[in-house]
């Protein structure tokens, strides 16, 4: 696996500035585009050509939450992925499956307002399970021992996530 | 201006970039570093993609074509764009016009349509390429050498449609230099006449196609944030609705329509559509068994036709805002390519769908070629540009693999940045599996079977196991063009086996081959001629490369131990290009391209090193800059005015 603060050349660390993010994937995308080597020899397009994807893969990888914070922990050893992880917790799953309900529901009465307050109460959701994850990893940073505190949050984010999918997918269905 | 041109016979080749549309094709170069289109002796740019097949078997393209169609419905391909990649037995293919098709005999014919034109049975690659040699011949003219060629498709284009406008570029004897979608291209020709920065949407409707794309341009950047549409919904299809509405008008049934008369028919649609761009009202006359019949439509009736067709766009256009999370107020500006968007109900649609009037001050048709020209230039090598100007486009359909029960498992995502990888592993599912069925299908929704399927194929030699033990790991690669390269690999036992696919759309690399053959004059013998041409083109341009990294690098190659080789290999490629043998030239490229391998990452490395140093430069300028504007703000408030050059640099 590469790491892909590595690649992209930025500290490992959850709390990563998007702006600078775009800005040092737009730097290294010039250097390394394919466009850049179209009247290079063909070993040297091939190579440009592989680098272009893995900075590419690292840009998507750190931009999106989730997998940023997936890549913090795999790289202090600990395990992830849903079968490595702890269970969620019963609270938690209860209360998804209920919003779930909320949004079925919603999506047959064709109430394309309550759709969008349903995913608006959960990005809200999101974004303090995003603020709190930040703080986690902050106060973690040396002692990467207490990384796997982080865990039931990134579970949680996984369901947001899952939710606001759905979610966007009957916005589209909706409106269309 | 081409008169003045002096001839010289050994004229460098120039790129060119080639808009091959639905309704019309046109090429543009970069000239004193404009983009300009090429126009033909009658001072005409737009070359009507249409491509007839006479009895003595004379391919005849364009306007002249087109004058054929009404009375050779069927010897004549208008809007073969829409063919492009489709198998035979696609719906969308039958309901395409009056054309008679081959049946295919094999399950590998099928997978691309051939039109049956007077005992001939030609591909929709063939019939592209007969336009693309029209173009190439207009681009001769007037460069005498044509280079490399950016060629662009809708950015909704699937696997197989690009694959099919590559092979047809290649069949036309052009060296494709890149792909590129249209919208991008657009943006290309307007992002750099307009110097502007934001973000945009490029609305393109053209003939048979729809594409909106969200873009951010930054500093020579244009990143596309998303994009979508529709590939089978265009100005066709208001010309069909309308003519439906004549024939009906006409009393003709809808069972027995005689093709000549629905080939009239959309004829006589289109011109009232374009007669009621100017005017609300348009009276035509068409002639039918037993006299002339006038008929007449106004703007109004014309709208009402087509509102179901035009709101269609405002789906895509609305899941494009989503996908690159936007709102439609956050947009900058629209800009409008095809000759559809000159419909004033298109127009008033748009700038009620995105609260904005738009853009259109380039001409909607030319716009695309002109950007295609920008991008053949900086590909070519055009120091200047290469320097600003980068594309970075996104795959438009998600990829993926068939998985167990028909559900697709998403590999990339659509709107991914392309070049772009993934690698996902699998395992078997039942006990003793000795073979792995692969899937590769294109597409948004959960079935298999509901997506486009790109490719399958059996990685065989897996040794007997139990189920849930053998771990195969699937590589998906999409290069610069969007073009998807798959490899499978089977790994527990340690022993790698590696199958390579390129999805195919029905014409293997062997029957391309075979067909630049037939084309060319004197068969074999071209061939081998061509072949040795590209090897020297290739090798010159390797040796030039080298020898250039060899001044701005040296620094980098590890021992005289390096240099001596690599200067070996150099010298062995130049004595090669002086021979004649296209085999011996490809060979050493190979050799120069091993001794330099390590050198190239070694220059690569430095080049991102580079890349990431400027940015930091750029950083503490900013904060440099910042710092200056606390000072003006402070002398502000002390009473003083603000020094004046500070303020100018922020400006629009």
């Amino acid at each position: 696996m590469i790491d892909p603060f590595q690649t992209l050349g930025v500290e490992a660390r959850f709390d990563l500035d998007p702006d600078d993010l775009a800005r040092r994937h737009r730097d290294l995308s010039r250097a390394l585009h394919p466009d850049r080597y179209a009247g290079a020899p063909a070993a040297e397009r091939r190579l440009s050509l592989s680098r272009a994807i893995e900075v590419n893969d690292a840009f998507r990888v750190l931009k999106d939450p989730i997998r940023r914070a997936e890549a913090l922990l795999r790289r202090a050893g600990v395990p992830v992925g849903e079968t490595a992880e702890p269970k969620p917790s019963p609270d938690l799953l209860m209360e998804m499956m209920e919003r779930r309900e909320e949004l079925g529901d919603a999506r047959r009465r064709k109430d394309l307002a309550a759709v969008h307050a349903l995913a608006d109460a959960i990005r809200l959701r999101e974004r303090e399970v995003l603020a709190s994850m930040g703080r986690q990893f902050a106060a973690s940073d040396p002692d990467t021992t207490k990384l796997a505190a982080v865990l039931p949050e990134l579970g949680e984010l996984r369901y947001l996530r899952r939710f606001l999918d759905e979610a966007s997918a009957i916005e589209e269905e909706l409106s269309s | 201006m081409a008169l003045l041109e002096i001839f010289d016979p050994k004229a460098a080749p120039r790129p060119i970039g080639i808009d091959l549309g639905t309704t019309n094709s046109l090429v543009a170069r970069v000239r004193d570093g404009k983009p300009v289109v090429i126009n033909d002796c009658n001072a005409v740019a737009l070359v009507p993609s249409v491509v007839h097949y006479d009895p003595r078997g004379r391919v005849i393209v364009g306007v002249d074509a087109q004058r054929l169609a009404v009375d050779f419905p069927r010897e004549t391909i208008v809007s073969v764009k829409r063919f492009m990649g489709r198998g035979a037995d696609d719906p969308e293919t039958r309901r395409l016009g009056p054309y008679e098709f081959v049946e295919p005999k094999t399950p590998e014919e099928a997978k691309s349509v051939r039109f049956k034109v007077r005992d001939r049975a030609v591909t929709p690659v063939e019939v592209s390429a007969e336009i693309l040699r029209v173009l190439r011949s207009l681009a001769e003219d007037e460069l005498r050498s044509v280079g490399g060629a950016v060629i662009t498709v809708p950015a909704y284009f699937d696997d197989a449609q690009r694959q099919a406008t590559k092979d047809a570029g290649k069949l036309a004897g052009l060296d494709v230099l890149r792909l590129l979608n249209e919208p991008t291209a657009a943006a290309l020709a307007y992002g750099l006449e307009k110097q502007k920065n934001g973000l945009f949407a490029v609305y393109d409707l053209g003939g048979g196609t729809f594409d909106v794309t969200i873009l951010l341009l930054d500093d020579g950047v244009f990143q596309v944030r998303s994009t979508g549409g529709d590939s089978a919904l265009g100005g066709d299809d208001m010309d069909r609705a309308l003519a439906e509405r004549l024939l009906q008008e006409l009393g003709v049934p809808a069972e027995n329509r005689p093709r000549e008369l629905v080939r009239l028919a959309l004829d006589t649609a289109r011109k009232i559509k374009h007669g009621l761009t100017e005017n609300d009202r348009v009276e035509a006359e068409i002639e039918v068994p037993g006299g002339t019949r006038k008929l007449a439509v106004t703007r109004d009736e014309f709208e009402a036709l087509i509102k179901p067709i035009v709101e269609r766009t405002g789906v895509a256009c609305r899941r494009a805002l989503r996908d690159a999370g936007i709102a439609a107020d956050e947009l900058d500006g629209v800009i409008l390519v095809g000759g559809s968007t000159r419909v004033p109900y298109v127009r008033q649609y748009v700038e009620k769908l995105f609260g904005k009037p738009p853009l259109c001050d380039l001409d909607p048709e030319e716009v695309v070629a002109l950007g295609a020209a920008i991008q053949a230039d900086i590909l070519a090598g055009s120091k200047e540009r290469a320097d600003e100007v980068l594309l970075l486009d996104v795959l438009p359909l998600s990829l993926g693999l068939e998985t167990m029960g028909g559900v697709v498992e998403k590999i990339l995502p659509r709107n991914t940045t392309i070049p772009a990888g993934a690698r996902q592993t699998f395992t078997t599912y039942a006990d003793n599996q000795t073979g792995f069925d692969l899937h590769i299908v294109q597409g948004e929704r959960e079935l298999a079977v509901d997506c486009r399927s790109l490719a399958r194929f059996v990685l065989k030699g897996i040794p007997p196991m139990p189920a849930g033990l053998a771990r195969l790991e699937v590589t998906f690669r999409v290069d610069a063009d969007g073009l998807l390269n798959v490899t499978a690999k089977e790994l527990t036992t340690g022993v790698e086996q590696k199958v390579e696919v390129k999805p195919s759309y029905g014409l293997t690399d062997e029957e391309v081959e075979a067909m630049l053959m037939a084309a060319l004059d004197h068969g074999e013998e071209d061939l081998e001629k061509r072949q040795l041409i590209e090897a020297r083109v290739e090798a010159e341009r390797v040796v030039l490369a080298t020898k250039k990294a060899l001044v701005a690098d040296a620094d980098l190659l590890e021992g005289d131990e390096e240099r001596t080789r690599i200067d070996e290999a150099l010298a062995g490629l130049e004595e090669a290009i002086r021979g004649s043998r296209a085999a011996i030239i490809r060979g050493r490229t190979e050799v120069l391209d091993d001794v330099t391998h390590g050198w190239a990452g070694r220059r690569m490395d430095r080049a991102i090193a580079k890349a990431i140093a400027g940015k930091d430069v750029a950083a503490i300028e900013s904060t440099v800059a910042q710092a200056r504007g606390v000072e003006a703000h402070l002398a502000e408030h002390a009473g003083q005015s603000a020094p004046e050059g500070d303020a100018s640099g922020t400006g629009s």
